[in-house]
């Protein structure tokens, strides 16, 4: 399940549906959940990723060749969900194929599949709060995204239409670059907790222990995605979990 | 000109982005609201154009060419002539003056055939602002004249290299800058696409060629003309050309889109007409698009770089369904006829975009009487494509110069390295 409120900094990763392989997605989601890994977004690959750095935008690329698509990951959704229940599963994508295959039905498909969550960067708020009945009967937390530049308003506005956490946009940009985790950034958290009783998932720029100290006591959930991806993608999935068990077994003996 | 509902025309169009680019459309769209229907910003906005890229643009009959092809009188709207050689500029100047007033510093911009790359290039030159180019790098082999004098003007042209490499990708690339930099920077959008109000504030610039369109007919033919052809990549030219007409249903208005080479899929980039493009989400905004089933944008073609593009305007789009407008298109071929005939019947030499609408217009022209009218909105002049028709039309003597030149350019190189 999704943390509560003010509960120990967990880490959540990622897979590209279809990158490397449809085969190594099991496996490296395998490696992940015997990690300690309690949040996995399972990301639909899509060929115009805007909100995505180099490092996703290529490996979507990489995984549509591969058989990634909408249909192959709630494929996989099923698989992994019922192989480690103790793994909450979130759907990421971007609208488009989403809208295509139909999102009535993608989102019946997705619980039916035991996803717990959505991100989709490129659905605005306005857009999703006249699907939040059927969202919510199904079980289907859409987790939105405040960045530094929303307005408290806007903020609000957000925080109403989230379930299960707020996604934290820590800096302007895309994902894969460095964060400076500042009195600034800990002053838009305070900003946004105004706002929401929701645990807060940080994610942009989490690429190092560093950055997870700096993140323990001020978050519930640090998006570890792009570099993640990058181990995958240099070392293997076996060596990219072998990395996170030991990332996690030191944050979590800071915390203990 | 047409208003957007909340920034939707039918169910085209609206605001599909990640939020972090949100408060920047807003404020954009807030102070493009409050100039839209003042007067005085729009006089501003024409004696710039004026000043500075020789507006109105002359409206040219064909008469050779007419008499030659037996129909109706064509004539042409001759964005050719516009400094930068293209109707991109009058967007370009008309989002320069929204830069002053938002007093950022810098701009971005996505480009494919590089003339609106060029045009930005020469607004920022002019107000002295620090500019960045995204373009695919596919299209830079296309278009490198362009290329060449962004960098000259002091623009950075950075080149995409993901995915097909054409104008798709560069508009992904300058909304992941964007994201990054949207506080000091404005995205100074080339066509009526992408997220609101971009599709409304392109079309509103572009739509003094229109006015100029129905104020010299009246006065050059003593009416409207029965029919305006404009090509359609983004749909900023055909908007321009079309916008002031919407509302008069005797003018037909017909957009020519990319034929390609043949229908098959990645081969054309035909979205309004034979049910090619199908309703999808993507790059801010709703309209129809060249995709799979899974929502995967598809590959385009097209001898003209400016008109491979995956989605169009949703404004065109809604047009187009409401039966407005009349989507026609042209192939690779039809083209470099079309291209060959302007040039050799009335000295002209278009842009290979622009020669789509001269493709349909000549079609369709045959087809009516000598008493009616066909205006064809030429966009865009063809200098920049010499290297692209020298192919169409081989030479040896070309292709010997282009060998001598590249000595005497790496000889100049090595001198200057040598420095």
């Amino acid at each position: 399940m999704f943390p509560a409120q003010y509960e120990d900094l967990q880490i959540m990763s990622h897979a590209v549906i279809g990158f490397p392989s449809l085969e190594e997605n099991e496996k490296a989601i395998a490696g992940l959940a015997e990690a300690g890994v309690k949040l996995i977004e399972l990301q639909v690959p899509f060929s115009d990723p805007v909100a995505d750095g180099h490092t996703l935008v290529n490996a979507c690329y990489e995984a549509l060749k591969h058989g990634g698509s909408v249909q192959a990951t709630l494929d996989l959704a099923t698989t992994v969900c019922a192989r480690h229940p103790e793994v909450t599963f979130i759907l990421m994508s971007y609208l488009n194929p989403l809208f295509r295959y139909g999102l009535q039905e993608l989102f019946e498909k997705a619980a039916a599949a035991g996803i717990k969550g959505m991100i989709v960067p490129d659905w605005p708020v306005e857009e999703i709060e006249p699907w939040l009945p059927t969202l919510d009967a199904l079980g289907l937390s859409p987790i939105l995204m405040v960045t530094p530049n929303t307005s408290a308003e806007r903020v609000e506005k957000i925080a109403k239409a989230s379930r299960g956490m707020i996604y934290v946009v820590s800096r302007m940009g895309v994902t894969g670059h460095e964060t400076q985790w500042g009195e600034k950034f800990q002053h838009y958290i305070a900003e946004i907790r105004k706002h929401t009783d929701l645990p807060l998932a940080v994610g942009f720029g989490v690429r190092t222990v560093k950055d997870l100290n700096a993140l323990t006591g001020k978050a519930e959930v640090a998006a570890f995605c792009s570099q993640y991806i990058e181990w995958q993608r240099d070392e293997g999935s076996e060596v990219a979990a072998n990395k996170m068990k030991s990332i996690i077994r030191e944050i979590d003996s800071l915390q203990v | 000109m047409i208003r957007s509902e909340n920034g939707y025309f039918g169910e085209f169009g609206g605001r599909f982005v990640p939020e972090i680019l949100l408060p920047a459309l807003t404020e954009l769209e807030d102070l493009f609201f409050a100039l839209r229907d003042d007067p005085a910003f729009w006089q501003e906005f024409a004696t710039l154009c004026q000043e500075f890229s020789g507006r109105p643009t002359p409206l040219t009959p064909l008469r050779r060419l007419s008499k030659q092809l037996g129909g109706a009188q064509i004539w042409l709207k001759r964005e050719d002539l516009n400094h930068s050689g293209a109707h991109k500029v009058n967007n370009v100047l008309g989002q320069g003056l929204l830069v002053q007033r938002m007093g950022k510093q810098r701009v971005i911009a996505e480009t494919g055939a590089g003339q609106h790359g060029l045009a930005t290039a020469i607004m920022a030159a002019r107000l002295g602002l620090d500019a960045t180019i995204y373009m695919g790098a596919e299209d830079i082999e296309r278009q490198y004249s362009n290329v060449f004098w962004m960098r000259q003007l002091g623009s950075d042209v950075v080149g995409v290299t993901t995915g097909a490499q054409t104008l798709k990708e560069a508009l992904d690339e300058a909304l992941r800058d964007w994201a990054a930099t949207v506080e000091t920077t404005h995205y100074v959008l080339g066509t009526a696409c992408g997220p609101a109000p971009f599709p409304e504030l392109v079309s509103y610039f572009q739509s003094i060629i229109s006015d100029e369109i129905k104020e010299q007919s009246l006065r050059q033919m003593g009416r409207l003309p029965d029919e305006i052809v404009a090509c359609v990549g983004g749909g900023s030219n055909a908007m321009g050309a079309f916008g002031a007409f919407l509302e008069i249903p005797e003018v037909n208005l017909v957009g020519v889109e990319a034929g390609g080479v043949s229908l098959e899929d990645g081969k054309h980039s035909i979205r309004l007409s034979q049910n090619t493009g199908e309703t999808g989400i993507a790059q801010g905004y709703k309209t129809l698009f060249l995709q799979n089933d899974d929502g995967q944008l598809g590959d385009t073609h097209s001898i003209a770089a400016g008109l491979d593009y995956v989605g169009v305007s949703p404004i065109l789009a809604y047009l187009s369904q409401q039966g407005r407008v009349i989507p026609e298109s042209a192939t690779d071929d039809e083209v470099t006829e079309a291209f060959s005939l302007l040039m050799k019947t009335e000295g002209i030499i278009p842009a290979l975009e622009s020669a789509h609408g001269l493709a349909g217009g000549f079609k369709r022209a045959r087809q009516m009487k000598p008493e009616q009218n066909v205006v064809i909105n030429l966009s865009g002049r063809g200098d920049k494509d010499i290297f692209t028709v020298a192919r169409a039309f081989p030479q040896r003597e070309w292709t010997e110069f282009l060998q001598r030149e590249a000595v005497r350019s790496s000889e100049a190189l090595a001198k200057k390295r040598g420095h």
